[in-house]
This record gives C-alpha cells, structure tokens and sequence, in this order.
C-alpha cells in the first residue's frame, strides 16, 4: 500500500481538532469524555496501523518561500513511535476516565492530553525540521500545563515550571542545532528544512557540517536537546519532579511518550552524525545515566519517584545504545523503546492503582499486596521481571542486545572503551535490585500500618493487563513483534544492514556472562536492599550540594539577587544617574567616530574672531558657571539669564537679527515663568557630595568639548560656496515663494511641513497644560 | 498624482486628531470619531500596503510636500520598510483605541485623550514616512510631547515623577539629536535623507565628521527604543502611562527609533565612502563603526530587561523590563547585519529585526492589554495580590497563554517566527565565523550565548506572570472582581492575529523580505525620491 498524506495528517490532526472541542464538550458530556480521547487515540492507531510496512514520505507546502512544508514521514522508526504512543494513549485515556472521577477542571485536562498526543505523533511523522521543533515545543507546553495540573499547589507550580525551564530550555539549543544542520543542508544543496532529504543525503551534509565547522557544535547542541527532553544526565531532576502530576500523565508522557521525544530524536539524526565524537558523547552520557537513574531509583522511598528515576535509568540505556555505532546499538535502542513503554506504562498505571487504593505511595508502607490485588499482581510481576531484564522477559531481550553493543565496542576500542560494559552491568545489577523492590510490594510481608485496601475498580486494571498481554507477546514470541517492526524501526536508524535476534542465549558469550552476573548479583543483593540504600544515603548526603536540584536552586537564586541589582543599582531613580550615562554614551561614540575616521581637529581661527564676540561669549562662559555654583534659585535663574542674553547678543554679532528676537523674547519669558514658579520650589536640595561634584564637572567638560568639536569639524569653511539648497532657497523665495525673507518663506512654505508638526507640538504642550490642571491628583479612577 | 496615498495616513490621523478635538463635548461621538479614525487610518495603510507591497507593480512611491520637489523640499517616502513599520503601528492602533474606549474612565477620556492619541499616532506615522532629517526630528518632537502628557496623565506623583524622568531625558535627547543634525547638514548640505546618501556617496568629498555626528542621532534613536544603557526611563514610564498607550509606546514608539536606525544606517549611511579603523575593525562603511555599538547595546538590554523582569512583583512592571530585553533581541541581529561580511546575512539580519519587531508589537500588546484587563477586574496588576484568575475566565487565561507563549517563542505563533529569525541571523553569523580568527568566533559564540541566556529569562519571567496570576489560589482581589467579557473578546481577536501571523507566516515574510531589502536599496530609495541618478 502506498503511503498517504491524509491518513497521517489526520492520524496527527484529529487529536488537535479533538482538543479545541474539549471546553465546549465537557460540560455537555461530563467526565465520560475520557472515552472520546480514547476514540480518537483509536481512530490515529488505527490509521497509522494502515501504514505499517509502509516507507517514504509525503508534504504539503506551508512557507514555501523558507522551503518549510508539512512535511511527513512513515518508516519502521516513525511508525513504531507513532503506534506506541497512540496505542497507549487508547489505554490511558481509558484509564484516566476512571481515576480522574470527580477531579475538577478536566475539561482542561483532557485537552492538554489529546493535544499533548498529537504532538507526540507530529514530533513521530515530521520529516520537516521545523515541523519537528513544532511539535517537539507543543509536547513541552502540553508537559507544563499537565504537571501543573493541581494550579493551586506550589510544588505542582514549581514543578511545572521547572520541566518547562528545563524542556524548553533544551528546545532553544535544539532550533539553534537544527539552524546549523539547515546552513550545512543548504551548502549541499538541500532544501534547508527537509530532515528526509537530510536524512537521505546524510552524506553530502555531513561533509558541508564539517567543512563550515559545524559538525561538533551541531551535535553538541542537538544531544544537550535530547538530554532535557528525555531526563539524562545532569538534567533529568525534572523528571521525578514532574509525578506531582496525576498519575494518567506520569504513565503517558512522563515515562511511555513525552520523554522518548529525546530518544528518538537521536534515533533520527544518528545516521547523520553517527562516528567517534557520536558515541563517545552520546553512548557515555547515555551510560552515565543509566548508571546514576539506577542509584537514584533504588534511594526512592516513593514508588512514583522509584518509577521516574527508573525511567531516566530505561533512557539512559536507549540513549546508550544509539550511542553505539554497531547494529547491535540500532536494535537495542529500537527494542527497548517499545518494551519500556510496555513494562513503564504498566508499571505507572499499577502505581496509581496502589495509589488510589492503599491512600499511599511510600515504599515502606508498603506490602504483601498481592492478597488485595491479585490481578495487579500478576501484571507487576511480569512488568518488573521484563525491567529487571530477567530471561525469558522482554527486556532481557533487548538488555541483552545492548550488552553486546557494549562489548563489541570495547573489544574494538580497549582500554577505557571497557568501561562501557563495566558500567552497563553496575546499572544493570541496581536494575534488578530496585525491580524486585517494587515487586515486593506485592510479595513482601505486610507492613502493620497499612489500613484495609479496595479491590480495584476493572476501568483502572484492564489498561494495564492490556499492556501486560503486549508484554507477554513480545516475551514469548519476540520474533512476531520483531518482524512486524521492530526489525523496519531499527534500520531506519541503522548505519548498516540489521537482523535481530531474540531468544535465550545457548552459547556462552561476553554479552551472556555480563547478564549472569547482573541477575545473580541483583539477587544476591536484594536481601541487603536496606543496607545499600543506607549507604547511597549518605553518598547523597555528602554530595548534596553538586545536585543538579541544587544548582538548578542556586541557579535560580543567583537570577533573582541579579535581578534585584538591577532594580536597585540600575534603575534607581535617580535622573541625575541616568543622564550621565545618556551624555557619556553619546560623547563616547561621538569621540569614537571621530577617532575611527581619523578627522583631524580644525584649529578655532581665533585671529579672525571680533573682540566683541570674544568678550561676549566669555561672559557667556561665566555666567554658565555661575549658573551651574549658584546658591540660591533666584541667582540662578537670573545668571541663567545673563547667559541668554549673551547668546541673543552674539546672533546679532553674527547678523542673525530674527534669531536674536526670538531668543531674546525666550529668554524674557523663561525668566518670568522661572521666578514666577520658583515659589512652589523647595530652597534647598540637600548636600551635595564633592566627589559627584567633580565627576559631573568633568562629564560636563567632555559635553562641551565634544559638542564644540563637532561644531568646529562641521562647520563650512570660510569663503566656501553656498550649497545647491541654499541657493535655491535664495532664487526661489521671491519668484516661487513670494516672500523677501528666505527664512520667512522656508518656514511657511518650502517647509511648511515642519511648521504643521510645529504647530502641533504648540497645540499639544496647550493641552498638556490643560491635561495637567485637570487630572491633577485624579489617579486612574476618579 | 500616484504619490499623494504617501500621505494619506498622516492626513487621517491629523484630521482624527482635530475632529475629536472638536468632538470633544460629546463623548459617544468622540469615541465614534476616534474609533472610525483610527480604522480609516488601518485602511489608509492597507492601501499603501497594497501599492508599495502586493500589488504587481509595487514600488516605492515619495510624495513631495508642496510641491517643492526633493532635495529643496519635505519629500514623505513610502516603501517597504515604512510601511511595514506603518502596517505594525495600525494594527496595535486599532486595538489601542477599542480598548482605550472600553477601558479608561469616561470622564478621563474627555480630558483630551483621544485628540492626544492621535497626535501621537500622527508622530509616529510622520517619523515613519518622511524623507527629511529636520523633519524627523520635527515627528519625534510631537511623539514626545505626546507621550509626555501620557506618561503624567493620572497625575498623580508617581506618574508626575516618571514624566519628569521622561521628558529630562527625552529633552536631553533631542538636543543630541538637533546638534547631530546640524552637524550633517553642515557636512552634507542637505537634509533630505536620499540626497544626503548621494552626497555621502560620491567620491572625493571629505564626509568623514559624519560618522562621529551621526552618533548624536544614534543616541536619541536609542532612547526611543529604550535600549541600554537609556532604557532608564521606560519601567516607570510604562509603568504610569494608560496601558492602551502602552501598548503604542511598545508597537509604535519604540519601533520608531528601532526604524530610524536602520533608515539612517542602513539605507542612508550605509553606502557612505568612508574608512573607518578602530582597534579591530577596519571598513569602509559607517556600518562597521555601529555593528560593536548595537551588539553591545543589545546584550546589555537582554540582560538587563532580561534580569530585570524576573522578579518584579506587578505584570506591567514586569513586561515593561520584558521590552527592554525584547528589544535587545531586535537590535543584536541589526548589529549582525552591519557587522555581515555579505549582502545576504545582512538582508537576513534586517530581515530577523523586523520579524521580531512585529512579533513583539503584535505579543506585548495581548500582554499589556490583558494586564489591563486584569486590573480592571481586580483593581491591580501585582503578582503577590492576584492568582486564580484562570479558574474565573478560563477564556482569558487562554488569550493570556497565547501571549506568553509567543513572548517564549513557541511555534507555530508569530513569536517563533521572531525567535527563529535572530537565532538564524546568529547561528549564520557563527558559521561565517568559523572559518575567521579567534576573536570573530568568540563574540559570534559570546553573542549566541547571550541570546540563549535571554530566551531562557524569558521562559522564567513569562511562567511566573502565568503562575502569579492565572494559576494559584484565588486571591480576594480576584474574587470580587469580574472579568470583562467584551475586552476579553476584543483580547482574543487580537490573539487570533498572533496565532494567524504564525501560522500563515508566508505573506507575512514575504513583506518582511521586501522591507529588509528596502532597507539596504539605498539605489531604489533614492530613485523614488527623484533624486536618484544624478
């Protein structure tokens, strides 16, 4: 069958369009509208099921002067996403019908969910960068406002904004990394945005990212990306931090969908900066994590918070094995996608069964469950025997595959290179120890405290049975599955040629002693749970303050204290603070633009200046000083005088007889209004420090001497020829004008168009003076 | 006469402004005039979109005042770049004036308000269109007497005090400017902007003074547009006006000093013959000597808007340091556009300024106007008195996600479209610099940083707005308060626009493009003045 365009548009759409519904629909159809989500999870699974097999890809233009389109692609990668997520989206909303009974603001609630799905499936099918960073951005706001569902709790709010901090933080460096990979695609010859065409050419862009030297920081940029979303080290807090959110969320996007975002990200660009730098960046921090999510999962003493660092652990190994070059990497990472999201989502669901029905979610409280909850049982068991990896449960199969990824590497690269499988088996043993922890929930003894327990209601158990009998699938007949997709997903994100095997090992192997020593240390371990925990406590304790909580905190801290400095050190009031900087910033740049163009300084012609105006502007100078050390307002403003008078006098020096009018009139008037007002002026200040004294005397030195250069550098020389303007001006006035004042006619004629501004700055300063009297202590309301 | 729509928008707002002068002993007809106005207006720049943009034929058209044909006389020009900065400024004009209406007091609408908004909106759309140096010096002076009454018009000393520091500074600006402007048209002999290119271009004239004057006329620009360090004034400033003038001072205002310098720059004194050396930077263009001056300036108002807003305690507060910090992210690509070594990262540096600028016009106003909708309701806009207001009017709280989240950049809304543009200009700029020494690395590097680092304060103050004030529990403010439903509506629409630009970026980039490249067509610039070609 051929791919269509329309199956996956509205595979991706119907959710969005869904969602928009969701306000209007809630009131009319009440909480039963979970079970519509659930339709139009089935509706996008079964569309893209049509797909299966499938390869290639489709578009509609969107901005086609950026070469952006609606890009969508199916192949064996994309479609496994896609299906998990809208298949476990059928289950969770499903679910969520029956947990979220009686909550408020589900309207809300399911409206980020389906959009949320969308998003999911968008980020899956879009073979558009752009599209994808759409998509990528939409999962990380449906992500905030579903952690922040409770909107009235502070941690949920902190929380929320943490994860949004986080993701979205991370989505900066993904779009500048994708703008990297769309300048190398361009110098290729590739349509900028076109990831299939990218992906294709993987090649020839590879070559352009190295020649424009863009390679590393690409990739650098591309991972950081992919470890905020999918929770790797140092940035996984989030993580735990978002199961405030109800447990229907923590199931669906916290630990199946939203956080694979990442994954399989690198899944998608592997093919494309696969190589050394690659799995020494990738395959080292996916390792790191697995490592320190184990750890952190055993120290849980909350079955969510042991689920959510068990989850950055399960990524960390995806991460990891896409790190790896060989086709062991490619399968590992594929296989195990899908078998977390089956054992995860289960186990979250269980999670919230025990929630909703023992009122608690601490560890300790907890036990012998499996008197009460019989059938959840069975579906735990299975679970965390397929997360610890133990033979013949799903997740062997695909720890197994990572394993060999591991050695094969570090039989090719020795030396450190063998510190991959070291690691990979450490994290492996906490696995299995924090797995058969949860599983002795429902194994252990019964702890006292622990108040008679519900028998849980079937909406809440046939979800994750559902998911249990996936799990049984695969574990029994891994090859179906593999078949089916598996095999197809995988060599979407292969270098080479891929065949997966599944199935208990026969022959004694590396990959096969590194799993018996897991699962035999993990048992023989388990029984000192309490002890280790103990000494990882304090561990902790004694590297509390390299947290990344911690630095997140502090981080936070610093930004507040930095922002206070600026309200307080910058912006503080004083407008005597603030012109300084305005005039030094322009003399500064003045100065700098005469230095850079090296204009040289003409000297004053001092012998061909008058006497009279000489004396005139020295007084001009004293009464400026005068002005500026005045005592009292009075002598000031009749020394400010003084030194308008001057200027008047020097335009008539200069024959400027209208100029000198003008002024003279200004100058009588601001010294009527000034005297006038001076009143209403307090007489005194207060002191003023002679240390700012001085510095603004300086300031007001460079003014005037850069204003005075200005003067001398523009000013025409002497003798030169009037300009084309002003001769205009000149021939023109009587003629065309019909005025015998060139300055006359230039004002109301050639150009009139500033005397209408003019005249409307006059009108406005009328009414300013009017707004003033008026309002005059009114404040915003009467 | 082709050229007389050049002029049309200035006409109507002049006449807006004087018909609700006249009008003002009827209020309802007032608010009819000056509702019917400023659509007129939109309409006015729709046409001159039309022509100048869209239409097959589109070209710049100049329109000379009187008759006096350019350089003698006052020449208005209408291309691309005016008007795309004309079609941003309507928009928000429109919305402005229907809030305006609905939201301030009747009784302190008929103290002048209405005939004082369109005066400003008549300085802005002057500032915009005109040709001539003196003349903009002339638009900027009725902006700021405008604004200046706007600033104290609740008069109460706070607003008093934050129009003191408003008019001081702004006083102090023009005379920079005035001084600048003389001093160009002393080297020049001309203040007609395409003829001064001209002038600035030919060979064999010593023009050199002109990259030091024009510094004088750079400040004042940036005090328009708030930049650090002479964002000084714009917390309290914003923080007095009435919002809907806000949002003219965020749309139009400002963006009329972000305009400026690229007209001045970019179009006049771009093409200047000139070498400018400094320690390194060598050129020969005035352009290289701005390129350090507006990166500086955008990384210092990234982070001090950036920083700044984070923990202000009221919205209005908080989006006005946000505007700082916006603007700095409108002023980095342009200084990555003076700095490009080619004409087509400068093209998209241009490009990524004016995008953003949009978007932040577009953005800022859903935030300012549904601040004021918040303080309508509950009689405040501080964060520590509200909270809950989502579960009351689960409608607002969707405009107000709509705003923040383009303030954050989130596709497809039109602030991803922004967001995307000045990465792109940096993220070029980065790899023309790769290949270049140490030094162009690092401050390529250095400046991406910055940019990250100020999108990263944006997503922390945006989530505490939302957080502070829709989320959390109802306060008591909120709870005697009620959500206006019509402001509300008229809200949503205007969010509608912010989703549409996203969404149906084409068009929208398609004029974009065409400004930017009138920005740096110095040649058809002053073609269609009628000075071009000797």
């Amino acid at each position: 069958m051929d791919l269509g365009f329309w199956p996956l548009a509205i595979a991706i759409g119907l959710p969005f369009v869904a969602a928009a519904g969701m306000p209007r629909l809630y009131p009319l159809v009440g909480e039963r509208i979970g079970y519509l989500g659930a339709a139009v999870a089935a509706v996008s699974f079964g569309l893209l099921g049509t797909q299966i097999g499938t390869e290639g890809s489709v578009s509609r233009p969107w901005i086609p002067s950026l070469d952006v389109a609606v890009r969508l692609h199916a192949d064996g990668l994309a479609l496994l996403f896609a299906l998990l997520a809208s298949g476990i989206g059928i289950l969770i909303f499903a679910y969520a019908t029956s947990y979220m009974h009686g909550k408020p603001d589900l309207g809300r609630f399911y409206m980020a969910l389906l959009a949320f799905m969308g998003s999911v499936l968008g980020v899956a099918l879009a073979a558009d960068l752009l599209l994808l960073f759409l998509f990528w951005e939409l999962t990380s706001v449906c992500s905030f406002v579903l952690i922040g569902y409770h909107t009235e709790d502070a941690e949920s709010q902190y929380s929320a904004r943490m994860a949004m901090v986080i993701t979205v933080g991370g989505g900066l460096c993904l779009l500048v990394g994708i703008l990297f990979v769309a300048i190398a695609a361009e110098t290729a010859g590739i349509g900028a945005f076109d990831l299939a065409a990218i992906l294709e050419r993987n090649d020839a862009v590879r070559v352009a990212l190295e020649e424009t030297g863009l390679f590393t920081p690409a990739l650098v940029l591309l991972v950081i990306a992919a470890a905020a979303k999918s929770a790797q080290v140092p940035l996984y807090f989030w993580l735990p931090r978002a199961m405030v959110a109800p447990t229907p969320v923590s199931a669906f996007l916290h630990s199946a969908t939203m956080v694979k975002v990442g994954v399989y990200a690198l899944g998608r660009v592997r093919p494309l900066f696969h190589g050394t730098e690659w799995t020494s960046l990738v395959a080292t921090l996916g390792i790191a994590t697995m490592a320190v999510g184990a750890l952190l999962a055993v120290l849980a003493r909350d079955i969510k918070e042991l689920l959510a660092y068990s989850t950055a652990s399960h990524l960390g190994l995806m991460v990891a094995a896409f790190g790896f070059r060989s086709r062991y990497g490619a399968e590992a990472g594929v296989f195990h996608l899908l078998n977390h999201a089956l054992f995860k989502a289960a186990l979250f669901l269980v999670a919230g069964v025990i929630a909703h029905e023992a009122g608690t979610r601490h560890i300790d409280e907890l036990g012998g469950l499996r008197h009460d909850l019989p059938v959840t049982a069975v579906i735990t068991a299975l679970a965390t025997l397929s997360m610890a990896g133990i033979p013949p449960f799903s997740g062997f199969y695909s720890k197994e595959i990572l394993f060999e990824a591991t050695w094969e590497t570090a039989q090719t690269g020795g030396g450190v290179a063998w510190l991959y499988p070291a690691a990979a088996v450490f994290a492996s043993v906490f696995t299995v120890l924090y797995s058969l922890r949860f599983l002795w929930l429902f194994f252990g003894d019964r702890p006292d405290g622990l108040g008679s327990i519900h028998r849980a209601p079937g909406a809440l158990v046939v979800p994750p049975a559902v998911l249990a009998g996936a799990l049984l699938l695969v574990s029994v007949r891994p090859s179906a599955v593999i078949d089916l997709i598996v095999n197809d997903a995988a060599r979407a994100t292969a270098v080479g040629v891929v065949d997966i095997h599944a199935g208990i090992p026969r022959h004694v192997s590396g990959p096969v002693v590194m799993s018996v020593i897991t699962v035999s240390a993990g048992f023989a371990c388990f029984p000192f749970y309490t002890e280790i925990r103990g000494i990882l406590e304090g561990v902790s304790t004694a590297t509390a303050r390299v947290h990344p909580t911690t630095v997140y905190r502090s981080t936070l801290g610093t930004v507040d204290r930095t922002s206070r400095l600026v309200r307080s050190r910058v912006q503080n009031g004083l407008i005597r603070t603030y012109v300084w900087w305005l005039l030094l910033s322009a003399c500064a740049l003045t100065a700098a633009g005469y230095a850079s163009t090296a204009v040289g300084i003409p000297a004053p012609a001092m012998a061909e200046t008058p006497v009279a105006v000489v004396l005139v502007l020295s007084v001009a100078v004293v009464a400026a000083i005068a002005v500026a050390s005045a005592e009292s307002h009075v002598t000031g403003v009749l020394t400010l005088g003084i030194l308008g008078f001057m200027i008047a006098i020097f335009y008539i020096l200069g024959s400027g007889a209208d100029l000198a009018l003008t002024q003279l009139v200004v100058e009588t008037l601001l010294l009527l209004i000034f005297l006038l007002v001076l009143e209403e002026i307090p007489e005194f200040y207060g002191e003023l420090k002679r240390g700012r004294a001085l510095r603004d005397a300086a300031l007001s030195v460079v003014v005037g001497t850069t204003a005075f250069v200005s003067v001398l550098l523009a000013a025409p020389e002497r003798g030169a020829d009037p300009t084309p303007t002003a001769v205009f001006y000149v021939t023109n006035a009587v003629p065309e004008g019909g005025g015998a004042n060139v300055v006359n006619v230039i004002l109301t004629d050639f150009r009139a168009f500033d005397t209408l501004g003019e005249s409307i700055v006059v009108i406005i300063a009328a009414l300013s003076v009017l707004v003033l009297l008026t309002m005059r202590d009114r404040g915003e309301t009467q | 006469m082709t050229g007389t729509i050049a002029i049309a928008p200035v006409v109507v707002a002049l006449v807006a402004g004087t018909t609700t002068l006249l009008a003002r002993r009827w209020p309802r007809l007032q608010q009819t005039v000056s509702i019917g106005s400023a659509l007129a207006y939109a309409y006015s720049v729709a046409l001159l979109v039309r022509t100048v943009v869209f239409a097959p034929d589109g070209a710049a058209i100049a329109y000379q005042l009187g008759g006096w044909h350019a350089p003698f006389g006052i020449t208005l020009v209408a291309d691309a770049l005016a008007v795309f900065m004309l079609a941003m400024t309507a928009i928000v004009a429109v919305y402005a004036v229907i809030f305006s209406v609905r939201f301030i007091e009747a009784a302190n609408q008929r103290v002048y308000y209405h005939p004082l908004f369109h005066f400003l909106l008549l300085g802005v759309t002057g500032a915009f269109l005109t040709g001539d140096l003196f003349n903009l010096f002339v638009w900027f002076e009725v902006m700021l007497m405008a604004s200046y009454v706007f600033v104290s018009f609740y008069g109460n000393s706070e607003h008093t005090a934050a129009a003191v520091r408003y008019v001081v500074l702004n006083v102090v600006g023009s005379a920079l400017m005035l001084l600048g402007i003389g001093g160009l048209y002393a080297t020049t002999g001309t203040l007609n902007m395409a003829d001064m290119a001209q002038q600035l271009a030919q060979p064999g004239v010593d023009i050199r003074p002109v990259v030091g004057l024009s510094a004088f006329v750079f400040v004042t620009f940036a005090l328009k547009a708030g930049l650090a360090p002479f964002q000084f004034w714009v917390p309290s400033a914003y923080r007095s006006a009435p919002i809907p003038i806000v949002a003219i001072f965020v749309g139009a205002t400002k963006k009329v000093g972000i305009y400026a310098i690229i007209r001045l720059y970019f179009t006049v004194f771009g093409t200047a013959n000139v070498t400018v050396a400094a320690p390194g930077i060598t050129g020969r263009s005035p352009l290289v000597l701005l390129a350090p001056v507006l990166l500086t300036v955008g990384v210092l108002s990234v982070l001090v808007g950036g920083f700044g807003a984070v923990t202000r305690d009221s919205l209005d507060g908080l989006f006005a340091y946000s505007s700082i910090g916006q603007l700095g992210f409108v002023v980095i690509p342009l200084g990555i556009a003076a700095a490009a070594p080619s004409e087509s990262l400068r093209q998209s540096g241009i490009l990524a300024a004016l995008v953003f600028a949009l978007h932040h016009a577009l953005t800022k106003s859903v935030l300012f106007f549904s601040t004021g909708v918040i303080r309508d309701a509950t009689g405040t806009t501080r964060l520590s008195e509200l909270g809950g207001i989502g579960k009351r009017s689960p409608a607002f709280a969707g405009v107000f996600l709509v705003g923040g989240l383009s303030l954050i950049g989130i596709p497809p809304l039109a602030g991803f479209f922004g967001k995307l543009f000045v990465f792109n200009a940096a993220a070029r700029q980065f790899a023309a610099a790769t290949s270049g020494d140490i030094a162009a690395t690092g401050s390529a590097l250095a400046i991406l940083l910055v940019l990250l680092l100020g999108a990263v304060l944006t997503v922390l103050y945006s989530t505490r707005a939302w957080m502070g004030s829709v989320w959390g529990h109802e306060t008591e403010a909120v709870a005697m308060g009620t959500i206006d439903r019509v402001e509300v509506t008229v809200l949503a629409t205007l969010a509608v626009v912010v989703v549409v630009v996203g969404v149906g970026f084409e068009p929208v980039y398609h004029f974009a493009d065409a400004a930017a490249r009138a920005a740096i067509d110095t040649e058809a610039y002053t073609e269609a003045v009628g000075v071009g070609g000797g």
